[in-house]
């Protein structure tokens, strides 16, 4: 089900209604309708692949129980891993098994030698990603001991399952949501309103800034071979608004609706594009899987500890297997790997902690400097965004050599190049927006201090934009990792 | 929770009140476009508002509307005459057009109904906002839209939800609130159009090699009650096939299969069958801008052809229409 259909407009008001008023005073039921109600909401795109969320629940489940009655460290470490390797093998089989089979064939008809094999016929599920890093989380926190393991089998599904950040996060901890499960909500006016607002902003990211730049820039990574290099740098430029638009207002979403029913989800997006350097950059974007692989990959290969080449090499291997998380195709490698060569000089030259405030702070604008920087980490960025978006390797080369050519100096100009000014002026409205409202938690939450006179027409006239220039319908992005 | 769902319906009531009217206002303004959703408003303006004031209806999809030209029938028959032509849509949507029409207007003596490859296939819901400012709360609109894939049950049910994402529709809409003018629309129905031959061609060679019509059973059931209904009803039908480039017809493997059922159709219900697929003027391409669609010169040649055949075969069928 997705957030933007008119399907979630009735299943939202439906749970919500029945979660307050049926289940209010029964946290099991509440619960166990927020189970019902993830399973409903992830099976109405395919039922099939419910099993995998109830088997992984089962798994992580019953390994969270033997690690709680075994105190043999050895046969502790064993249930570890099998949490690991049945989680990462699903994530094998389903998302990667194609990928290295195509790559073992190519490598070994290199060497004269091939290969008779059969690739399978996959469909990937969705949020396999998420939720498969959600279980493992808690998997390895009960191992480490900084969580209890849970006897609560209701309570842990809904945190597996939980509809709102099932299928594109955030990835949340085990620490933090699974305790959630564990106490009576109680509706609160404040957080249900700040839900609302927040869930506001999310459909407008989406629909009207991530959709409408996705019909540019799939128009012109498509047709990449007849544009000149300023118009392919127009569209890594809609892309680079896009899958902000279509993520962070997912994101949005998901911790809006969580408010409704009394969760706190973590923060996924902290206005990267306000980002003076890279380090900053990967601070503000994609929170919860940064911080997922920096915890539970980064630290325990050591971290920013040892020599030098220790550090880049750790930095290396995040950054790429990061990419690779994404999806089987080298293009999220490449995309991981340039990210990292982009992080390590900073890292080199202990730059990468240096901009940890917000930019400009208590500013209308910023100075030369800080705005020379944004724009700097925006390019980069956006350029590592080509690799993203090809659809492999030459594509990308192709696209970034006409970038690189005397057409990058002509004036961008695609089909339907005018439809697109008000996709651009929406876009500057968005980019004023994020800027003001930079130092909340999303960009209109400083709206709860002003008064219903001047937040309620601006609420309407973003229904009204949603309505007007709604985009055709295009799926997440992050769905399909 | 008592406040907030009283805020919410604070907040939502002018939304739902305003949305009502709103509906109303873009509605009304948008089906005064000549142009706009490929310039079908003033055809389902005439049809609603019982203004077809016709004594011949031409049906078809966009080979009626841009082949026949009313006013050159309307001389050389002496009946006024409206063309109903829909463009992309085969028989299922024009059967719609025809019981919109004869609800809301007098019944025509004759109805000259254009035929093509595709008259009896399924489409899909082609240039859907068309039906815009039509389709809410309208029995006759939902039952036939509803099986088309494109519009949602709400759609036809809540006011202003079609209108969600229809920029276009409705920036037309205030276009024509405040300017009033707009593009020269379809002159009763019909559009010359003055093209020569185009690219179109190859294009169709390609997509179109080797191509075989496959009729869906039932529109074919359907065109067949319409035409036992009109027989039923005393209105003449004659079924005529235009003119379709000689190089394009080589293309389509099925023609004459197809042709033969549209014979078959006519001696079942005694009705004249005009097949123009060998008419000189199929080889020539100086008459049409794309295989399939004629230019202004070649409509008006063909449609004086035309109404000079169905003179000459009046009295031949059971069929009185004068």
């Amino acid at each position: 089900m997705l957030f933007n259909s008119i399907d979630f407009a009735i299943f939202l008001p439906i749970v919500f209604g029945l979660y307050w008023f049926v289940a209010a005073n029964n946290l099991r039921l509440q619960n166990l309708l927020i189970v019902v109600a993830s399973y409903i909401f992830y099976g109405w795109w395919d039922w099939r692949f419910l099993s995998l969320i109830l088997f992984s629940t089962l798994v992580d489940y019953s390994v969270g129980l033997g690690l709680l009655k075994q105190v043999n460290p050895t046969k502790r470490k064993l249930l570890l891993w099998t949490s690991i390797l049945i989680n990462l093998g699903f994530l094998g089989v389903f998302k990667y098994y194609n990928f290295f089979l195509d790559n073992f064939i190519t490598a070994f008809s290199f060497f004269g030698t091939d290969i008779q094999a059969t690739s399978l016929n996959i469909i990937l599920p969705v949020g396999i990603s998420f939720y498969t890093f959600q279980t493992l989380s808690y998997s390895i926190d009960v191992y480490n001991r900084r969580l209890a393991a849970t006897k609560d089998f209701i309570a842990f599904s809904a945190f597996v399952s939980f509809f709102p950040q099932l299928v594109a996060g955030p990835i949340e901890r085990a620490t933090q949501l699974l305790p959630q499960f564990y106490t009576r909500r109680i509706f609160d006016y404040g957080k249900a309103v700040d839900g609302l607002r927040q869930i506001l902003w999310g459909l407008f990211k989406k629909i009207v800034i991530a959709d409408n730049c996705a019909r540019y820039a799939n128009l012109i990574f498509d047709h990449s071979e007849s544009y000149s290099g300023s118009t392919l740098v127009l569209g890594a430029v809609f892309f680079a608004f896009q899958i902000y638009g279509d993520f962070s207002g997912y994101s949005d979403i998901a911790i809006g609706t969580s408010r409704l029913f009394g969760f706190d989800l973590m923060r996924n997006f902290n206005f990267p594009y306000f980002s003076r350097d890279i380090a900053e950059f990967w601070r503000r974007w994609h929170i919860s899987l940064s911080t997922w692989f920096r915890d539970y990959l980064y630290i325990p290969l050591g971290g920013n500890r040892g020599d030098i080449w220790s550090k880049v090499r750790n930095i290396m291997i995040i950054f790429i297997v990061s990419g690779f998380w994404h999806g089987a195709n080298w293009t999220f490698i490449a995309w991981g790997g340039l990210n990292a060569l982009f992080f390590v000089p900073l890292m080199l030259t202990k730059n990468n902690r240096t901009n940890m405030d917000t930019v400009a702070q208590g500013k209308l604008l910023p100075s030369l400097k800080e705005a020379s920087m944004m724009m700097l980490t925006f390019s980069m960025t956006t350029f590592a965004w080509i690799f993203f978006r090809a659809e492999n390797m030459g594509h990308a080369a192709s696209y970034i050599s006409t970038i690189f050519s005397r057409s990058l100096f002509s004036a961008p100009h695609f089909a339907d190049a005018m439809l697109a000014i008000p996709t651009m002026i929406l876009t500057i409205f968005f980019i004023a927006m994020e800027w003001i409202g930079r130092d909340g938690q999303y960009a209109i939450q400083h709206l709860n201090r002003r008064p219903k006179t001047l937040s309620w027409p601006f609420y309407y006239l973003i229904g009204g934009l949603i309505f007007v220039f709604a985009g055709s319908s295009q799926q997440f992005i992050y769905f399909q990792f | 929770m008592n406040k907030f769902l009283n805020r919410l319906c604070i907040f939502i009531l002018p939304v739902l009140i305003a949305g009502a009217f709103m509906d109303t206002w873009i509605s009304a303004n948008l089906r005064k476009s000549n142009s706009h959703a490929s310039k079908e408003y003033p055809t389902w303006n005439a049809i609603l508002d019982g203004k077809l004031d016709a004594d011949v209806l031409i049906y078809g999809s966009s080979r009626a509307w841009v082949h026949i030209d009313p006013s050159i029938v309307e001389d050389s028959l002496g009946l006024s005459t409206f063309n109903l032509g829909i463009d992309g849509h085969t028989f299922d949507m024009q059967y719609l057009r025809h019981l919109l029409a004869l609800k809301n207007n007098p019944k025509p003596k004759l109805i000259i109904h254009s035929l093509d490859i595709g008259t009896l296939q399924r489409s899909n819901l082609y240039n859907p906002d068309q039906f815009l400012p039509y389709m809410l709360w309208d029995e006759a609109f939902y039952d036939k839209l509803s099986k088309y894939e494109g519009y949602s049950y709400f759609d036809y049910k809540i006011p202003l939800i079609r209108y969600y994402g229809k920029y276009d529709a409705i920036k037309t809409a205030i276009k024509m609130r405040l300017s009033r003018t707009d593009d020269a629309g379809r002159v009763r129905g019909y559009q010359a159009r003055d093209q020569s031959w185009n690219a179109d061609f190859e294009n169709a060679k390609m997509a179109m090699e080797g191509y075989k019509a496959i009729s869906d059973s039932l529109t074919e059931r359907l065109f067949d009650s319409y035409l036992s209904e009109c027989k039923a009803d005393g209105i003449c039908v004659i079924l005529v096939y235009s003119p379709y480039y000689i190089e394009g017809q080589e293309f389509i493997e099925n023609q004459s299969e197809v042709i033969d059922m549209y014979k078959r159709f006519a001696r079942k219900y005694d009705l004249l069958f005009l097949d123009f697929t060998k008419d000189e003027i199929c080889f020539d391409k100086k008459y049409f801008y794309n295989a399939s669609h004629m230019n202004r010169s070649g409509a008006e040649l063909f449609t004086r052809k035309l109404c000079s055949q169905i003179l000459l075969h009046r009295g031949t069928t059971a069929c009185k229409w004068q």
